[in-house]
């Protein structure tokens, strides 16, 4: 298979082309909503809703088939959403409450899941998703899906972004911080029903978590952030089809094309971050004199990295 | 000993040992890290199970590299804690499910590494397990005063004196031993419900540093075994029963507290001087 | 210059859900008039300032912004009203240049729909210059000192051409030149018809910037001109017991004997 064919030619097949459609749509919704993601520090309450769709995913499909898998998966997302709302005002702290919603939603898909014939395969669908095999009346409900998040995103985008600068001082101005994370929280809960069905729930945070990191790392530019997210969303999803077509048929592995994308995703991550380390790097060879990066050269190397992890921006 | 009886020694093993290393997961708020573990994780086990060797042992090898990659990508200062733990989640996951695609022939079932197999869990993984928990055990009580100190006041504990980095060094290895421990119970996607749960429900019902240590692995040990024990009598699989149970822990855990109108707000276990966070 | 007081409040109590509160509040502030707010810590300086944004409950008496009571208050209160918060806790790493930073204070004025236009640009630069900002217009916030990124709130606050400049204690911290800017910047907004009220410790900074003083603690214990205010015995009563700096020593005030 030559690099054209698995590149260009393999989308005019019917099945490659909508899953390139669907994918294409996906991405630029999720890079937009993944700058928020990355900007207001939501990345477990994203994985969290991830979690929380499947067993809607599971109930809708025992229901209704695959017809049923979006209606069930946004049931799951709101309910999901509330609870860690209620969970969240009743003081829980907020990752302790996002581990156990995750995980109590999750063994109750995998009961469900567990109770149907093919218990393997429809587990593996769910998770890792059926990119590839989306019937033609499915796209118009999930492209709908994905530009509603997409609208309500960009209807409140400034405020969204004063809300994620200074959350003081978007109170102090008169904006509703509730309002502004019910529409946030809402758009992420859209983008994952949105994608679970498609990428599968286990790597839709991959989805909402990297364009946006690597945006981060390509620009200082607030405004830039959300298409260079959406653009590098866009192509990853492009070439990561491409990659699972020409190792499926080409070398005859029968790869999850969630997977494959996500891999792709993760390697351009990397990309990323090697070549603004490098940038960095060069930009310090010629300004000697400004702050080094990592704030302080004098600390051993393991204590800012080991306490780095801790969590709570 | 029985599958059975084995399966409830191990449920017990499993559940107090990341229940008790799940207090200091939950108090030191690193459960998304863990959850990356337990994710990242998947391509080791998957590797470990294609070789034939100890599926733990193929993701503590995994875990290790992982941890590394999270401190790397956390110390950037445009990225932070969680884009590292969500990159590795995804990318360790995505990686595990390549693997798995691409090995034929696998001897262990996908579902088995995902939402654990407690009915066939070895002799090796119970004593790795208790191993792992004896070993918690021993680390806390030896320095539990410093671990509860720089949780609670990170920054009076550098003014103290304290170097933060081997505390925070301990108990990221102590959770990597953890989830690796956990995964033949309840496999890579379960295992944060029996790290978070128990000790989120501790937390709840008890006041004080000593007493979530205590509590949350009796919690965890009983979540296992009502799990194993549920999933006979209900004919549904073993490692989403452990869950949902540990899960039943934690509500019930939230609706005593609601009733005793304890301050469940957002405030930390009152300690207020490492003279009272004494625990030895 | 209108007659109208720009805030007028009555036998006003703000309280916070826990309890703790201000009340007995008695004050009229005219256009351009500045006004320092006085007290001891605790005393509920910032529960008064939040209480006139609306952030606290009104327990008692009545509040009129611009002339305007009641239900149509919300709107007029955030045309009207800008506040600049005691400290920031902002990360520096946030990709956003200062320009954008003073932008945000236009945001009120444009709703949900609207995006800035030509005058919200004129109206920024028209705040960094008054602050003296407008050649690090582009400059990322993070890499400002903290005076810059103090000076570059206020510009924030600025921007929306407010008729009340809220203060939370913009002093603390500052140094000598940086303190020095910001009086100027008070004194010229007063010159424009701008209302000031500032919280504040400095007692010698009220005198020199400010027309009258509001004392509290906890209650009004005080209103008026600033030289009938500041005088001894008033300061005396509102911060028995608490250690004051004044022309450069500390003294410690002490509390009545049967007074």
């Amino acid at each position: 298979m030559s690099l054209s064919d698995a590149l260009f030619t393999a989308f005019s097949i019917p099945f490659m082309g909508r899953a390139l459609l669907v994918m294409l749509v996906l991405a630029v919704v999720a890079g937009v909503v993944g700058v928020l993601v990355n900007l207001r520090g939501l990345e477990f309450i994203s994985d969290g809703l991830t979690h929380a769709v499947f067993p809607g995913l599971a109930i809708g499909l025992v229901l209704g088939g695959t017809a049923g898998l979006v209606p069930g998966a946004t049931i799951a997302a709101l309910a999901g959403a509330l609870a860690l709302t209620w969970l969240d005002r009743a003081g829980i702290t907020p990752d302790a409450a996002i581990a156990i919603v995750l995980t109590a939603t999750f063994s109750v898909g995998v009961i469900v899941v567990s109770k149907s014939d093919d218990y393997a395969g429809a587990l593996e669908a769910l998770l890792f998703g059926r990119v590839l095999t989306i019937p033609p009346d499915e796209v118009a409900p999930l492209v709908v899906v994905s530009l509603i998040a997409l609208a309500a995103t960009a209807l409140t985008l400034k405020q969204q972004l004063f809300r994620a600068f200074d959350a003081r001082g978007s109170r102090a101005s008169g904006n509703s911080a509730l309002a502004l994370d019910l529409v946030l929280n809402g758009a992420i809960a859209l983008v994952v029903v949105a994608a679970a069905s498609t990428i599968g729930t286990l790597l839709v945070l991959a989805l909402l978590i990297v364009p946006g990191a690597a945006a981060r790392l390509a620009t200082r530019r607030l405004w830039w952030l959300f298409p260079v997210a959406a653009l590098f969303a866009a192509v990853g999803s492009w070439l990561g089809l491409a990659a699972g077509f020409a190792l499926s048929v080409g070398a005859g592995f029968d790869l999850p094309a969630g997977a494959t994308i996500v891999g792709v995703f993760v390697v351009g991550y990397a990309v990323v971050l090697a070549a603004s380390w490098l940038v960095q790097r060069a930009r310090a060879r010629r300004n000697p004199d400004t702050r080094p990066p990592s704030g302080g050269a004098a600390r051993p190397a393991v204590a800012p990295a080991v306490g780095a992890l801790g969590e709570g921006r | 000993m029985g599958y059975f009886e084995r399966a409830l020694v191990a449920a017990v093993v499993i559940g107090a040992g990341a229940g008790f290393v799940g207090a200091l997961v939950v108090l030191r708020r690193r459960t998304f890290f863990a959850q990356a573990l337990t994710h990242g994780t998947y391509p080791g086990a998957v590797a470990a199970a294609a070789l034939g060797v100890s599926v733990p042992a193929g993701a503590a090898v995994a875990s290790v590299a992982l941890v590394a990659v999270m401190a790397g990508i956390a110390r950037i200062r445009r990225q932070g804690a969680q884009v590292a733990a969500g990159i590795v989640l995804t990318g360790g996951f995505a990686a595990g499910a390549l693997l798995q695609a691409m090995i034929p022939g696998l001897p262990v079932q996908a579902e088995s590494l995902l939402v654990g197999s407690i009915l066939t869990v070895s002799d090796a993984d119970i004593v790795l397990a208790a191993s792992v928990a004896l070993i918690s055990f021993a680390a806390v009580a030896l320095v539990g005063k410093e671990v509860a100190f720089s949780t609670f006041d990170p920054a009076g504990f550098r003014a103290a004196g304290y170097r933060e980095w081997p505390v925070e060094l301990l108990v990221l290895a102590l959770t990597a031993a953890s989830v690796v421990s956990s995964l033949p119970a309840v496999g890579a996607i379960l295992a944060i419900a029996l790290i978070a749960a128990p000790a989120a429900a501790a937390r709840l019902v008890v006041g004080s540093f000593r007493g979530v240590l205590l509590a949350a692995p009796v919690i965890g040990a009983a979540a296992g075994v009502i799990g194993v024990l549920a999933s006979r009598a209900l004919a549904v699989a073993a490692g989403p029963a452990i869950a949902l149970a540990a899960t039943a822990f934690f509500l019930l855990a939230l609706g005593i507290s609601k009733l005793r109108g304890l301050p469940w707000k957002r405030v930390d276990i009152p300690v207020e001087t490492a003279e009272d966070a004494r625990i030895a | 210059m209108t007659d109208s007081p720009v805030l007028r409040l009555v036998d006003t109590a703000f309280t916070h859900p826990g309890g703790a509160g201000v009340g007995g509040l008695r004050l009229d502030i005219a256009p351009g008039e500045a006004v320092a707010l006085i007290g001891p810590n605790g005393a509920g300086k910032s529960t008064l300032l939040k209480g006139i944004l609306g952030l606290v409950p009104r327990t008692a008496g009545t509040l009129e912004i611009g002339g305007v009571t009641g239900d149509a208050q919300a709107h007029a209160r955030h045309g009207i009203v800008s506040f600049l918060p005691q400290s920031a806790d902002l990360d520096p790493d946030f990709p956003i240049s200062l320009g954008q930073v003073v932008m945000q204070g236009r945001y009120r004025g444009l709703g949900l729909l609207r995006w800035p236009g030509r005058a919200d640009r004129a109206a920024v630069r028209r705040a960094l210059t008054s602050v003296g900002l407008e050649s690090l217009r582009s400059r990322p916030f993070g890499e400002l000192s903290g005076g810059q990124r103090q000076r570059g709130l206020l510009a924030r606050a600025l921007a929306s051409d407010p008729r009340l400049l809220l203060l939370d204690e913009p002093f603390n911290g500052l140094d000598q030149p940086n303190r020095d800017a910001l009086v100027d910047t008070i004194r010229s907004l007063k010159r424009d018809g701008v209302a000031v009220l500032v919280s504040t410790h400095d007692l010698e900074l009220a005198r020199l910037v400010c027309d009258s003083v509001l004392l509290v603690n906890r209650t009004q214990v005080t209103y008026g001109p600033v030289d009938d205010v500041l005088t001894l015995g008033n300061i005396q009563q509102c911060f028995e017991g608490v250690e004051v700096e004044i022309d450069e020593h500390t003294l410690v005030v002490p509390g009545h004997e049967g007074h």
